[in-house]
């Protein structure tokens, strides 16, 4: 090819590049929702002559065209894959994928001020409700996958050992520590996902019921979704990696519970099988961030009562331990607080200690940012 | 609007291209200048209307220049216009430092101005009054056609980053100009290649220097690896910056002159800002350097008082900031010292004088991206192992591994290997084919990709917008 010729290839291709695009830039209908990155997307701004000459377009018109792209999602592929592959960047927007098709995401470093907040909270929470009401109060912390990933696959990870021990001295006043961390390994968790699978989790549910003098019915069956479980990392890498497969557990116990949403005021199913249809699979536990739910077992064999407070791991752990309650209140204080006051959807007017033991159980990735702890 | 975004380079560009290209030759600099101003009112639209009133400015004092040529109200005229174009910089640009200074020297609580600076003031306001002393010096006639005028100083490819356009250097091409395939086909990958250089290198190493910033992992080998990564990432940012609007020019018919040469393969500081930022070199040169008296003074002591004073507004220029003081005036210490002793051995000791060079600007760099004084000092120290950080850390590792490659790649970026490799190639005819074959399909590529990481990424400004 001579230079002359290239010259008009070369203003041809790029012309063809930057024309075409930007026509499907201009006329490509406006999409609502972002099933990958899971959030709803920007629309156009409102154009008016206050808008535009506040700024207040031009601001909001540069987010509405990195969300409307056409074919958005192959476009964060291309660029996740250059990162990778061209650039041999470690990770992508902290988000990384190990040899074994595992997705993880930095938690890093450890935040002790945060861990400490999280353990004050525990604490006033004890204090304000627990104290005299004659139950036992337990905690227990959930390694996030990191723990057995990043590491392994050269990558940051946070002193585990460091957190654990720092959230055992700071509540050791108030709570009998559940060591659970030796029973989990990297295959307990969703290869696309934050969260621990359910039916690895049977033996960390006999630990906690044991530790909390109480026993389990293990007849457990396994159950599996039609649909394959795309995690909250597979939209953030932007990566081609494997699908999940997202597996439940029920038994008679299991399915004969009464389950009530306190936000909605009406009965539930301890798996919903409608979120087993949408975006984000794993809220088919307990339907997702419900933050107050009570689970009423018709067949059990003990008046033991228990409160969880729990965040989303525990949304596929509760299920388990149903067995060996009358009742459990499952409580999420990310969505409700745990702050003392007379309003009526406020903690003590919602729960009733009494006699009931208490297990607080967190991920370690919501005890590292607890500021989302009310 | 930024070159770098996805606004600019699928809205803006294709409408500004199109409706270029079909206006008539006479409509073309009204097309440029409307399209200008919704580039620059785009990102501060009540600011428009200084950059109107400062063109008007440079404008009436050209046109009173001409009229009163010979004349003392010739003078008048243009001390009149460069003062008034001054003072909105002054007033913009370096209010609240002079109003912040005067009550920390007199401890008087004098309340901070709330101004917003606008984007590109340094570089238009330099540009008018270039015009203006250009046509009081009579390189120049007077531009008549208030929308040529207009359209040399508000032109968006050059608008807020530079390189600083002389009106003298793009008077004829104003007026008539040709637009060829080989000219765009030029422009489009001089463009292609600066966005290149801004999104997939400065970037990175953009990121690299906040992570340093953030990070609770710092070290001394971080510390160097923070200084490199800045040095690298300003000349990337700045110089694809440059790179984009020569592009953008061609593609519109002009010819910009070029603004860097690969400034870090110099061998003494002296050779270094004859490479680095050209246009604003040349521009105190003419403007400030020679009028003082240049190096042509009876005594030594004038010539370096001269430099001084040069390197004194070049700091300022980039900033009303001490560090920005200080980085300028280290510059003015290092060419006194190069003049008066070292310049002689550079030729000898090339490699130990690109180690002295590349040192001095990192040091220079890391004064000139700090937020205060003491955030320099720190950084400075932690290079040698006095800020209490350890020698290496886990994150020093990581990040090392991790931007390696666009290291290397960026070494060699900053250096003519690449383009002089090319030049070789295409000495043959074989190589040529090759090279004409892979170009229009490499820079394809890079257009995707570069999209991509527009998608993916956020908002990305380019360093010099605060100059």
């Amino acid at each position: 090819m001579n230079t002359r010729i290239k010259d008009y290839v070369q203003l041809i291709l790029l012309s063809v590049l930057l024309f075409g695009i930007s026509f499907w830039c201009w006329f490509k209908p406006a999409t609502d929702f972002s099933t990958t990155e899971r959030r709803e997307l920007k629309q156009f701004p409102e154009l008016s002559v206050k808008t535009l000459v506040s700024g207040k377009f031009m601001q909001t018109f540069e987010d509405y065209t990195l969300d409307q792209f056409p074919a958005r999602d192959s476009f964060r592929t291309i660029k996740a894959l250059t990162a990778k592959y061209v650039f041999g960047h470690l990770d992508n927007n902290d988000i990384f994928v190990t040899s074994d098709g595992m997705i993880g995401k930095h938690e890093y470093p450890l935040k002790q001020d945060q861990v400490v907040h999280a353990a004050n909270k525990f604490k006033y929470v004890y204090n304000t409700y627990l104290k005299d009401n004659g139950g036992k109060v337990y905690l227990s912390v959930i390694p996030d996958k990191n723990a057995f990933i990043a590491e392994e696959s050269g990558h940051l990870a946070m002193d585990y050992d460091l957190f654990f021990k720092l959230m055992q001295e700071n509540t050791k006043d108030f709570a009998t520590y559940i060591d659970i961390s030796d029973l989990l390994s990297k295959d307990d968790y969703y290869l696309t996902d934050t969260h621990w699978k359910q039916e690895c989790i049977t033996d960390v549910a006999d630990r906690l019921a044991e530790a909390m003098g109480t026993t389990l019915d293990k007849n457990y069956k396994l159950n599996t979704l039609e649909k394959t479980f795309a995690g909250v990392y597979y939209g953030q890498s932007a990566l081609p990696v494997e699908k999940d497969t997202l597996n439940y557990l029920t038994s008679d116990i299991i399915d004969s519970c009464i389950i009530k949403n306190y936000e909605t005021g009406k009965e539930m199913s301890m798996y919903d099988m409608e979120k087993a249809n949408g975006y984000d699979l794993y809220e088919t536990f307990l339907s997702g961030s419900v933050s107050f739910i009570v689970i009423e077992n018709p067949q059990a064999t003990t008046d033991k009562e228990l409160v969880v407070f729990r965040d989303s791991f525990g949304s596929s752990l509760v299920p388990l331990l149903a067995s060996g309650y009358k009742s459990i209140t499952v409580i999420d204080i990310r969505y409700i607080s745990s702050l003392k006051t007379e309003m009526p959807n406020s903690l003590q007017n919602l729960v009733d200690f009494k006699n009931k033991d208490v297990l607080f159980i967190y991920s370690t990735l919501v005890l590292n940012n607890s500021n989302t702890l009310k | 609007m930024l070159f770098s975004s996805i606004p600019f380079l699928y809205y803006f560009l294709p409408c500004v291209l199109i409706t270029y290209f079909i206006s008539p030759r006479c409509l073309k600099n009204t097309v440029l200048l409307l399209f200008s101003l919704v580039f620059y009112g785009w990102g501060e639209p009540k600011l428009v209307l200084l950059m109107v009133i400062s063109i008007l400015i440079g404008y009436i004092s050209g046109l009173l220049i001409e009229k009163f040529r010979g004349t003392v109200y010739s003078k008048i005229s243009m001390i009149l216009g460069v003062v008034i174009a001054f003072s909105f910089l002054i007033y913009y640009k370096y209010a609240n430092f002079f109003v912040e200074n005067f009550g920390a020297l007199t401890g008087i609580s004098v309340p901070v101005l709330k101004i917003a600076l606008p984007i590109g003031i340094s570089f238009y306001t330099f540009q008018i009054v270039s015009y203006i002393i250009d046509v009081y010096r009579a390189d120049t006639c007077a531009q008549k056609n208030i929308i040529n005028l207009a359209a040399y100083i508000a032109m968006f490819p050059q608008l807020i980053a530079g390189p600083i356009v002389r009106y003298v250097d793009v008077e004829r091409q104003l007026r008539t100009r040709v637009h060829t395939v080989d000219k765009l086909s030029l422009g489009i990958r001089r463009f292609v290649l600066g966005l290149a250089k801004k999104i997939l290198v400065a970037n990175a190493l953009g990121e690299l220097c906040d992570i340093f910033r953030e990070t609770s992992g710092q070290s001394v080998v971080f510390a160097w690896i923070y200084g490199i990564a800045f040095s690298l990432h300003i000349y990337f940012d700045f110089s694809g910056y440059s790179d984009m609007a020569i592009g953008l020019g061609h593609m519109f018919g002009f010819n910009f002159l070029e603004n860097f040469n690969y400034p870090y393969v110099s061998v003494s500081v002296t050779e270094f800002w004859r490479r680095w930022h050209m246009s604003l070199g040349s521009w105190f040169r003419d403007y400030l350097y020679i009028p003082l008296g240049g190096n042509r003074v009876k005594k030594r002591y004038r010539w370096f008082i001269n430099i001084f004073i040069v390197w004194l507004a070049t700091g300022f220029w980039h900033g009303a900031a001490w560090n920005f003081i200080i980085w300028g005036l280290m510059f003015g210490v290092l060419l006194v010292i190069e003049k008066l002793w070292l310049l002689k051995h550079f030729g000898k000791h090339k490699v130990l004088s690109r180690i002295y060079v590349l040192f001095v600007v990192m040091i220079s760099f890391i004064i000139f991206n700090a937020s205060s004084m003491s955030q320099a000092w720190n950084d400075i120290i932690s290079l040698f192992g006095f800020g209490n950080l350890p020698f290496i850390t886990t994150e020093t590792l990581y990040y090392l591994r991790s931007y390696a490659l666009i290291f290397i790649i960026a070494f060699i970026g900053a250096t003519p290997f690449m383009k002089n490799s090319i030049a070789k190639i295409r000495e043959t005819k074989s190589g040529m084919k090759i090279i004409n074959t892979a170009e229009p399909l490499v820079l394809a590529v890079l257009l995707i990709i570069m999209t991509s990481f527009l998608v993916d990424g956020s908002f990305n400004p380019f360093l010099y917008f605060r100059f």
